[in-house]
């Protein structure tokens, strides 16, 4: 897996790529704690690049929705394919999350122009 | 070679037997070589008999099976020195040491072996700590330590963090830790008391030796009963009536104890309190040592030790072998894809119900195999006398989803059959669906109302469809390990194959079924690695026709 990272003023697009399983996911849930800790409070997690999530990989979204609930940010999932929305669905979990198609309709959800 | 025992029976005095017969038998009848006034004792309970090898007991078909150590003894097992033969409410204590403390009991006050306490069954501390919120409060104590642990911690934050927690679930009054410095001498290295509390910190020198040399947990309920605080007039005079203690113990040796006294009347300790700080400093002690020695090396043994430990407690508390009855067959496994995984399945027989899940914890590793271990033995405790499978999965889910900050979580279907009826009340919390497998060879979903996986939000409702099953009729639960183990060529093995593979096993009776597809499963893998746990569990009803 790897994770791209893109910042477009106060708003971080993390975008991970590859396989979202339970060695992976580890690696997911450092970068976003970390980024939690500085201070990000604006958050899209562009999912386009992932072909696979495990349980786990779930665990960790559903971990960060929960602190940036508790931290009053914004989270927003976009460019969920069929089998990763599968998986968010088969859980229970999709209506936990604010979720968009592409990358610039979140970005517009959290009220920035398009880019 | 003669036989050396320490007989403890319930409510009178402990005595000791010796016998220079090579076979004893122990039992309520005096017919029996050893007689024992335990009304709950079969006639004949067990026999103890000397082999070239050395004693051996076996159970002689009582009522309550004979255990050694808590475990219960299947075939003859061979004795060693120290060893607790439990024979319904008495105790047997093969060969004790010389330097045992004399009656083990003295009123008030109960001493153990930290040791026989960490090696006791988890059936032991179910039977004992009943209620579901105080169950789930100690797993999850347990759990966060052993989080807090696995952490880069200071000693400071770690002695903080034992006495922090061990108030918060036990209550005392004043908690102390010492430790046995260089010198050997035992100092006190942190402390905590509740606020208002002046005064000297106190702990009895003779009950510090007792604990950390012999390695004893103490139990005192009562302090002015026990001579062994006679002179210790201060103890007394400040008022410290109840007291538990532990042994920071681990397999080098003692580190120092843990002391938890309560002043007022209002709060006596109990037993299960003292197990639970015995498991608390048996954890604590491991990383003490680590954080002492500083070495990587240590560090790995801590990791690996721990891992071992929890893959075989998470083994340990599935069901092996199920309840027996005409109207079904049940048959499941489990093969984990690491030494310890978050997949779980249970089945209990409650009068003319029979319950059933099949579970699958977020992630993997100690803390998913820990959260698994909380989520089925919150299930064991949810169900006997629920009203409804709606009811028992809404408390279980209220539960898990308390203090869960990792935001673990468990997807999950579960069923109740109502053996009499067929009738099948089935919920699915985010889970796979399921197959059933009729009589007439049809295979199809086995299809309840979706809801959200377990542990995610408290207030959920767990809706339930239902279903009556007709004699013949069979049931195939199993977790996404089963459909995504993958081949080497990254191919998934699909419910699209496992569906093929059902319709291809014909009349199969549950343990055949689980036979095939896990054979089915393994063929298609071929030996490439598996990053999932795989868990099956089959059920056939026969009705009662």
């Amino acid at each position: 897996m790897q994770i791209r990272e893109v910042e477009l003023d106060d708003v971080l697009v993390v975008a991970p790529a590859g396989r979202v399983d339970s060695t992976s996911s580890t690696q997911l849930e450092q970068l976003l704690f970390d980024r939690l800790d500085g201070g990000s409070r604006r958050m899209i997690v562009d999912l386009a690049g992932i072909d696979y999530i495990s349980s786990a990989g779930l665990r960790v979204l559903l971990w960060l929705a929960k602190r940036m609930q508790a931290e009053k940010g914004d989270l927003v999932l976009c460019g969920m394919g069929e089998p990763v929305r599968q998986v968010f669905e088969l859980a229970g979990l999709l209506p936990l999350f604010a979720v968009e198609g592409t990358r610039d309709e979140a970005l517009t959800r959290l009220g920035r122009k398009s880019t | 070679m003669s036989l050396r025992l320490r007989v403890e029976p319930p409510g009178t005095a402990p005595f000791a037997h010796e016998s220079q017969a090579a076979s004893v038998v122990v039992g309520r009848s005096t017919q029996a070589d050893l007689v024992v006034a335990d009304s709950y004792l079969s006639r004949r309970h067990a026999r103890l008999y000397l082999e070239p090898d050395g004693w051996y007991v076996e159970d002689l078909g009582s009522k309550n099976p004979t255990r050694v150590n808590g475990r219960p003894v299947a075939a003859p097992e061979r004795l060693r020195p120290g060893d607790v033969i439990e024979l319904a409410s008495t105790r047997l204590v093969f060969e004790p040491a010389e330097n045992a403390p004399p009656g083990l009991r003295i009123d008030s006050t109960v001493f153990r072996p930290a040791s026989e306490i960490l090696g006791l069954g988890e059936a032991d501390l179910t039977a004992r700590r009943a209620t579901v919120e105080g169950l789930a409060g100690r797993l999850r104590l347990l759990n966060e330590v052993h989080r807090a642990l696995a952490g880069p911690i200071s000693l400071e934050e770690l002695l903080e963090l034992i006495l922090e927690r061990a108030f918060a679930v036990l209550h005392p009054e004043e908690g102390v830790i010492l430790l046995r410095g260089p010198d050997g001498e035992l100092r006190p290295a942190a402390s905590r008391r509740v606020p208002g509390l002046t005064g000297e910190f106190l702990h009895s020198r003779r009950l510090a030796q007792e604990v950390t040399e012999k390695g004893l947990a103490a139990l005192v309920s009562d302090a002015s009963l026990d001579e062994r605080f006679a002179t210790a007039e201060s103890f007394l005079s400040l008022g410290v009536r109840s007291l538990v203690a532990a042994p920071l113990l681990d397999a080098e040796g003692c580190l120092g104890m843990i002391s938890l006294n309560s002043r007022a009347h209002l709060r006596r300790f109990s037993e299960a309190d003292m197990e639970l700080l015995v498991s608390l400093a048996s954890a604590a002690a491991l990383r003490i040592r680590n954080i002492a020695l500083g070495e990587e090396a240590a560090r790995r043994q801590l990791m690996e030790r721990e891992l071992a430990l929890a893959s075989e407690i998470q083994m340990g508390m599935l069901p092996r072998r199920f309840p027996e009855r005409r109207e079904f067959d049940l048959a499941a496994t489990l093969k984990p894809a690491h030494s310890v995984g978050g997949d779980l399945y249970d089945v209990l027989l409650e009068g003319e119900r029979l319950w059933l899940i099949v579970g699958d914890v977020s992630g993997k590793g100690v803390s998913a195999a820990l959260f698994m271990a909380v989520a089925r033995t919150l299930f064991r405790a949810v169900v006997p006398g629920a009203a409804s499978l709606a009811a028992a999965l809404g408390r279980m889910n209220r539960e898990l989803a308390r203090d869960n900050d990792r935001a673990l979580f468990v997807t999950a279907f579960a069923g109740c059959l109502d053996l009499a009826t067929g009738e099948l009340a089935m919920a699915n919390a985010g889970h796979n669906v399921p197959f059933l497998l009729r009589g007439d060879g049809s295979v199809g979903p086995l299809v309840a109302p979706k809801a959200m996986a377990l542990g995610v939000e408290p207030e959920r409702e767990y809706p339930t469809g239902s279903l009556r099953l007709a004699p013949g009729d069979r049931l195939l639960l199993y977790t996404d390990g089963v459909t995504e183990a993958r081949d080497g060529k990254d191919q998934l093995f699909s419910e699209a194959r496992l569906e093929a593979t059902l319709r291809a096993a014909g009349e199969a009776g549950a343990e055949e079924l689980v036979r095939i597809c896990l054979a089915a499963v393994e063929a298609f893998a071929a030996g490439a690695p598996q990053s999932d746990d795989i868990a099956l569990l089959a059920l056939q009803y026969h009705g009662r026709g």
